[in-house]
C-alpha cells in the first residue's frame, strides 16, 4: 500500500462518504486491521461515528471483518481494501459500458447497485422502473417485467453477482423468517467457491414503475407510496438476496475491448472484428485470468462471425495467418485440426498494450527521440551508450543527455557489469536497459498521484469560487420556481440579471475547469486500468 | 569510452555519473544544477483529451455520481460542533443526522454484532413538510426580492470586509437558511432514494431489536 | 593454369604494388592502366584496382588526367625535397605520420613512438602543418582527438564517420530529414496497398518495400549530398523500426534479385501504432518536470500549478 493510493483512497471516500468515512478508511489502510475500539481512540471519532462508518465500507464492499488473533472471543478486526475503494474512480466506467450493453435500464441497474454498494433484486428493479418511469412521457411507465429481463441478463453474464455469505463474525443470529435461508452458515470461503453466484432468485415481482408527482402529492400519500412499495418488497420473496457489480467480469470485457481497438488501430476493421468474436466466443470458456482463450477452429469461428461481416472462409483464413504472423502476436496458432486452431494470448496482449503504454508516457514527456531510445532498449534489452548512439543515430552529447534524464525517472536502468574482480570503473560495462514491470509499478504510481492531484486542483476550484457557485444556484432556483408560478418575462429576465456578465464569464470559465479536471480523471484511469490488468496477468502467469 | 575515470558519482544519484559519461566537473543538465524556477518552462504539452460523445457521456455520470452520492445516506457528515446555540433548526434539518442513529437499514445479519447502531425513524418528516409545501406553492414576489437583496448586501460585503468576523457569522446563518432551501431542491430529484432506504415503520419490530442492542 | 604458377608471387598485393612503383619510376612521366596490364597480364582486374586504390589512398600515386586517359604518377611525396632543412626528428615524426595513412594517427601515438617529449611534438606538428606537409583532422571516434595525416590524404570512413559526418559533426538533421523520408515513401506505399480492395493478403504483401526500392527511392529524391549505400538506408530504417512506426521481416529471395543479400531480403512496411496516446499525457501532471516534487501545502502544489492553470485556460 503506497503513499499515493492511501491518498487517492481517501479522496475518493472524502468525495463520495464524505470526511468521516474517509478518516476511519485512511487510518485502517494506514495501520492495518483494527478494531472498533482502536479505530474510535486513535482517530478521536466518536464511536457511534466509527460504527456507521464501518457499516459504510462494508455495504460497498470496501472493508472486511473478521474475528480477532486473540481466538474465537477476541474482539473483531476491521480491514480496508484499497483495491476495492479505488474502483471508485472507475464506476463511470462501470455505468457506461452496462448502457452499452444493456441500454437504459441496464446502465440504471448498474448505477444503483454501484451507489448502494449492494441491493436485492427487487429493489434494484423497482427503483430502477420508477426512475425510468419518470422520464417517461405522461401517462406511460415502465413495466417491472422489462427491468427483471435486463437485470437477468447481467447476472447471466455475470456482469453483476449475489453477494458471498458472510462468515459468522459476531453478526446476529439469522433471524426467523422469510430471508432466513438466505444467510447460510456457510463456511468463510472465497466469492470464487460460491455456488449461486449466478443463480436468480425466484421474485414475485408483478407492477410498473411509479411516476411521482411532487406538487400533488401530499405527505400521507407518499408515506402510503413508500409503504406499499417496501410491502412488495417484503413480499418479492428475496429478502437477504443481494447483488453487487462483478468488477473482474467488467475489467474482462474492458481488456477485450483494449485488445480489439489494438487490433483495429494497428490492423484493420475487420481482423478486429474476428479478434472480437474470438473473444465472445471464449467470455464463457476462459478463465477471468487466463493468459490465454480456450482454442477455436477455423470453422467454429467462421460459424460464430455474424453475418454482416460477409467475410468467406478463405478470406477469414487469409486474416487469421496474417494476425498469426503479426508482430503483436496477440492471435496465436495453437494446432491443425479444425481447418486450424486459434488462440488469443490475452497475457502476451497486456504486456504488449502495457508496453505501448510506458511508450507513450516517454514520447510525450521527452520527445520522440527519447522514444526512441526507449523502444530501442525495450527491444535489445541492454546496450552500452556507444551502441545507443550508433542504433539510435542520435548524437553522443544528446544520447547521453536523454539517458541521463531516463535514467534519473527511473525509466532506464543502468547495469554494471564489471571484468575484473576489483568493480574498477574503467574495467566496467555500463549496459542500459528497460525493465517493463518495475517501470508499469512506476507509471501506475505516477497515475494515481496525478488523479490525486486533479481531484485536489478540482476542489480547490470549486472553493475558490463557492460564493459565486452558491449565488447562481439560488438564483437558478428562484427562477426555477419563478417559471413554474408563471411569472412575467421581464420578471425572469430580472432575477437573471443578477449575475452580472463578468460572474456569468467565471462561472462559465469554472464549469470549464471542473469539467476539464473530470474528464482527465477518467482519462487517466483508462491509463491505470491497463497498467493494472498487465502488473495483474505477470502476477497470475508465473 | 572517453570522459569515465575513477571516483564515485554525486552521492544522492543511485548511479555511477561517470558510467553516464558524465566527467568530474562536467555539466549536468542543466535542469538538474542550476538553480531553477519552481516551475521551468514544460517541454511538451498534454495531449488534447478525448472529446468523443462516449468521454461526455461518462464526465456526466462521474458528476451526476458526486452529486448523487452526497445525498445518500451513506454520506457521513461529522459531528457538528456547537450545535447547542441551534437546537431548535436541528429539528428541521432533515439530512442533518445526529451521531447515533444510521439513516438506512443495513442487513445486520451481515455486520458485526458491534456495529449495530439505532435505524434512524423518519420523524422530521411531518415538520419538514412546512417548507415544502410553501416553496412548492410558489415563491412570492416580495421574498424574492428580499432574497436578492440579502444576496446583494452580501456581496458588497465580500468585497468591503474580507475578514469581517461579523459578516462570517451572518454567513453562517444565511447559510443555514439557504443550504435547507437547496435541499429541498436536491430532494426533488433524488427522492426515490431516500423513499427507498426510508423503510418507515414496518421494520419497526426488527429495528427496535436493534435499538436496545444499539443504545449503551 | 600452369603460367599462372610461375608468376605466382605476384598475387600478392604488396609485390603487385611495389611493381606498379617499379613502373611508374621507370616512366616518370606517368602510365597508362594499359601499361600496368601488360606488365602483368596474369594478375586479376579487381586485384590490379585494389593496389591502384591502396596506392592512391595512401598518397604514394597521383592520378593525373591527359588527352588520352588517365595517367597514373609516382607522387611527389619526394621528402628530400620537401623536407630540406628539417632535422631528423621532424623526420622521424612525418615518417610516423606517413606509416598511419589515411586512418591518422594521435599525438599521443606519435610520442610513444617517437619518445620524443610532447612540447617537442607539438612544436613539430606546428611546423608540418605550416609547410602544408600534413594536416590535423577532427576524429568522429571523440569529439576532442584530433588525429594527423599527410596533408593531401582522403581521411578514412572510421575518421570522418561516413555519410552521416560532415567534417565532424554528426548531421543529426540530415538522419531526421532522411528517417522522415523513408517514413514517407512507406507510409505512401502501405496507403496505396490498403485502397487497392485486394484481398487482405496481397494488401499486406504490396505494402511492403524492399530496402532497395527506399534506397532507390532516397537516391531519386536527389536530397543527399553524399552518396549513401543501402547499408545506410538500412541504418535509418531502423531507426524507424526504434521508432515504432515500421516494421521489418526477412524472407528468402533468389539471388541476384535487387535487395538480395546472401539469398535473403529484408522487407519494411509502415505500421500503425496499437494505441494512441495514453490517457496519463493528457494531463500536465503526466507530463509535469516537478512532478516528485508537488504535494498538497507546498510550494509546487495541485491549487498552486500554474502548468494546470495554463492548461484549465486553454
Amino acid at each position: 500500500m503506497t503513499q499515493q493510493e492511501v491518498r487517492l483512497c481517501g479522496l475518493l471516500l472524502q468525495e463520495h462518504f464524505g470526511e468521516v468515512v474517509e478518516k476511519v478508511a485512511v487510518h485502517l489502510l494506514r495501520t492495518g486491521a483494527q478494531t472498533l475500539r482502536g479505530i474510535a481512540q486513535e482517530t478521536s471519532t466518536p464511536l457511534d461515528l466509527v460504527k456507521k462508518s464501518l457499516c459504510v465500507l462494508a455495504q460497498h464492499g470496501m472493508c472486511e471483518f473478521r474475528r480477532g488473533r486473540r481466538g474465537p472471543a477476541g474482539a473483531v478486526e476491521y480491514l480496508a481494501t484499497s483495491e476495492r475503494i479505488l474502483r471508485i474512480l472507475r464506476y463511470p466506467r462501470y455505468i457506461y459500458t452496462a448502457k452499452t450493453l444493456y441500454g437504459d435500464t441496464g446502465e440504471l441497474i448498474v448505477e444503483e447497485v454501484l451507489q448502494r454498494g449492494h441491493m436485492t433484486m427487487s429493489g434494484s428493479v423497482k427503483t430502477v422502473a420508477d426512475r425510468l418511469t419518470h422520464n417517461m412521457e405522461e401517462g406511460r411507465s415502465m413495466d417491472y417485467s422489462e427491468v427483471v429481463t435486463a437485470f437477468s441478463k447481467l447476472v447471466e453474464t455475470h456482469f453483476i453477482q449475489r453477494c458471498p455469505p458472510v462468515a459468522d463474525v459476531g453478526a446476529a443470529p439469522p433471524a426467523a423468517g422469510p430471508g432466513a435461508q438466505a444467510a447460510p452458515a456457510a463456511p468463510p470461503s472465497p466469492a470464487d467457491s460460491h455456488p449461486e453466484r449466478y443463480t436468480l432468485p425466484h421474485v414475485k415481482l408483478t407492477g410498473r414503475g411509479k411516476r411521482r408527482h411532487p406538487s400533488e402529492e401530499s405527505e400521507g400519500e407518499q408515506r402510503g407510496a413508500k409503504r406499499a412499495k417496501m410491502d412488495t418488497s417484503e413480499s418479492s420473496g428475496d429478502t437477504g438476496i443481494y447483488w453487487q457489480v462483478n468488477f473482474d467480469r467488467f475489467h474482462q470485457h474492458f481488456r477485450d475491448q483494449a485488445i480489439v481497438s489494438a487490433v483495429a488501430s494497428k490492423l484493420d476493421q475487420t481482423s478486429s472484428e474476428i479478434v472480437r468474436t474470438m473473444l465472445r466466443m471464449s467470455e464463457v470458456t476462459t478463465t477471468p485470468t487466463a493468459a490465454c482463450t480456450q482454442p477455436l477452429s477455423a470453422n467454429e469461428i467462421f460459424r460464430a462471425l455474424p453475418p454482416s461481416y460477409s467475410i468467406t472462409r478463405p478470406v477469414l483464413e487469409q486474416y487469421l495467418s496474417l494476425l498469426v504472423d503479426d508482430p503483436m502476436e496477440f492471435v496465436g496458432k495453437s494446432g491443425e485440426s479444425g481447418g486450424g486452431m486459434y488462440v488469443v494470448n490475452l497475457h502476451k496482449a497486456l504486456a504488449t498494450l502495457s508496453r505501448a503504454t510506458l511508450e507513450s508516457v516517454v514520447q510525450e514527456r521527452f520527445g520522440s527521440r527519447s522514444a526512441r531510445i526507449f523502444r530501442l532498449l525495450l527491444r535489445k534489452r541492454h546496450l552500452e551508450q556507444k551502441q545507443v548512439e550508433d542504433f539510435a543515430m542520435i548524437p553522443a552529447k544528446e544520447a547521453k543527455d536523454m539517458l541521463y534524464t531516463l535514467l534519473s525517472e527511473n525509466l532506464v536502468q543502468l547495469q554494471e557489469i564489471p571484468k575484473t574482480p576489483d568493480h574498477a570503473p574503467s574495467r566496467t560495462f555500463y549496459l542500459y536497459t528497460v525493465n517493463p514491470l518495475p517501470t508499469a509499478r512506476l507509471l501506475l504510481q505516477h497515475c494515481y498521484k496525478a488523479v490525486g492531484n486533479l481531484m485536489e486542483r478540482r476542489q480547490y476550484e470549486t472553493k475558490e469560487n463557492k460564493r459565486l457557485l452558491e449565488k447562481s444556484q439560488r438564483i437558478e432556483a428562484i427562477l426555477a420556481s419563478l417559471q413554474a408560478s408563471g411569472a412575467e418575462p421581464s420578471q425572469l429576465t430580472e432575477v437573471e440579471e443578477m449575475i452580472t456578465a463578468p460572474e456569468r464569464q467565471q462561472l462559465q470559465a469554472l464549469r470549464h475547469h471542473v469539467n476539464k479536471l473530470d474528464s482527465s480523471e477518467n482519462q487517466v484511469d483508462e491509463t491505470i486500468f491497463l497498467l493494472e490488468s498487465y502488473i495483474n496477468s505477470t502476477q497470475t502467469s508465473r | 569510452m572517453a570522459g569515465r575515470g575513477r571516483g564515485r558519482g554525486r552521492g544522492q544519484l543511485s548511479f555511477n555519473m561517470e558510467a553516464v559519461g558524465i566527467g568530474k566537473g562536467e555539466n549536468l543538465p542543466p535542469s538538474t544544477l542550476q538553480p531553477t524556477p519552481p516551475f521551468p518552462p514544460m517541454e511538451h504539452k498534454p495531449v488534447p483529451l478525448q472529446t468523443s460523445e462516449e468521454a461526455e457521456y461518462m464526465l456526466a455520470l462521474k458528476q451526476e455520481l458526486r452529486g448523487a452520492m452526497k445525498s445518500l445516506p451513506f454520506y457521513i457528515r461529522p459531528a457538528a460542533p456547537k450545535k447547542d446555540v441551534e437546537r431548535y433548526s436541528d429539528k428541521y434539518q432533515s439530512t442533518e443526522p445526529t451521531d447515533n442513529t444510521i439513516e438506512w437499514d443495513p442487513d445486520w445479519k451481515r455486520l458485526p454484532k458491534e456495529l449495530r447502531i439505532r435505524v434512524r425513524k423518519p420523524l422530521k418528516e411531518k415538520v419538514s413538510a412546512v417548507p415544502r409545501s410553501s416553496k412548492q406553492t410558489g415563491v412570492d414576489k416580495e421574498e424574492i426580492i428580499r432574497k436578492l437583496e440579502t444576496l446583494e448586501k452580501k456581496e458588497e460585503e465580500v468585497s468591503s470586509d474580507e475578514e469581517g468576523r461579523e459578516r462570517k457569522k451572518q454567513d453562517e446563518e444565511e447559510q443555514e437558511g439557504e443550504e435547507e432551501y437547496d435541499e429541498e431542491e436536491f430532494e426533488e430529484e433524488t427522492d426515490y432514494i431516500m423513499s427507498y432506504f426510508d423503510n418507515g415503520e414496518e421494520f419497526g419490530g426488527d429495528s427496535d431489536d436493534n435499538m436496545d442492542e444499539a443504545i449503551y | 593454369m600452369a603460367e599462372v604458377k610461375v608468376k605466382q608471387e605476384l598475387t600478392d598485393p604488396v609485390e603487385i604494388e611495389n611493381r606498379i612503383k617499379d613502373l611508374c619510376q621507370q616512366f616518370p612521366h606517368g602510365i597508362t592502366d594499359q601499361v600496368i596490364q601488360n606488365d602483368m597480364p596474369h594478375v586479376e582486374a579487381q586485384q590490379r584496382a585494389m593496389a591502384i586504390n591502396r596506392l592512391l589512398s595512401v598518397g604514394q600515386l597521383d592520378l593525373l588526367r591527359n588527352s588520352t586517359g588517365l595517367l597514373y604518377r609516382l607522387k611527389d611525396t619526394q621528402s628530400a625535397s620537401k623536407m630540406k632543412g628539417s632535422d631528423n626528428q621532424e623526420k622521424l615524426v612525418y615518417q610516423i605520420i606517413e606509416d598511419a595513412g589515411n586512418k591518422g594517427i594521435w599525438s599521443r601515438d606519435i610520442r610513444y613512438k617517437s619518445n620524443l617529449p610532447l612540447t617537442e611534438i607539438n612544436k613539430i606538428l606546428k611546423n608540418l602543418e605550416s609547410k602544408k606537409l600534413i594536416k590535423a583532422v577532427k576524429s568522429v571516434a571523440a569529439s576532442k582527438k584530433k588525429v594527423y595525416m599527410l596533408y593531401n590524404l582522403q581521411p578514412d570512413r572510421s575518421v570522418t564517420g561516413g555519410a552521416w559526418y560532415s567534417d565532424q559533426d554528426f548531421e543529426s538533421e540530415f538522419v531526421e530529414v532522411l528517417n522522415q523520408q523513408c517514413f514517407k515513401f512507406l507510409q505512401g506505399k502501405a496507403e496505396v496497398a490498403r485502397d487497392s480492395k485486394q484481398s487482405p493478403m496481397v494488401q499486406r504483401n504490396s505494402s511492403f518495400a524492399t530496402s532497395h526500392e527506399v534506397w532507390k527511392y532516397i537516391c531519386e529524391l536527389g536530397i543527399s549530398k553524399v552518396e549513401l549505400s543501402m547499408d545506410d538506408i538500412e541504418t535509418i530504417l531502423n531507426t524507424l523500426i526504434y521508432d515504432g512506426k515500421v516494421e521489418m521481416s526477412v524472407i528468402a529471395a533468389k539471388e541476384g534479385t535487387a535487395g538480395c543479400v546472401d539469398g535473403q531480403m529484408k522487407l519494411y512496411r509502415g505500421v500503425n501504432p496499437i494505441i494512441q496516446s495514453t490517457g496519463l499525457v493528457k494531463t500536465p501532471c503526466g507530463l509535469c518536470p516537478v512532478f516528485d516534487d508537488c504535494h498538497e501545502g507546498g510550494e509546487i502544489s495541485p491549487s498552486t500549478c500554474i502548468y494546470m492553470t495554463e492548461w484549465l485556460d486553454f
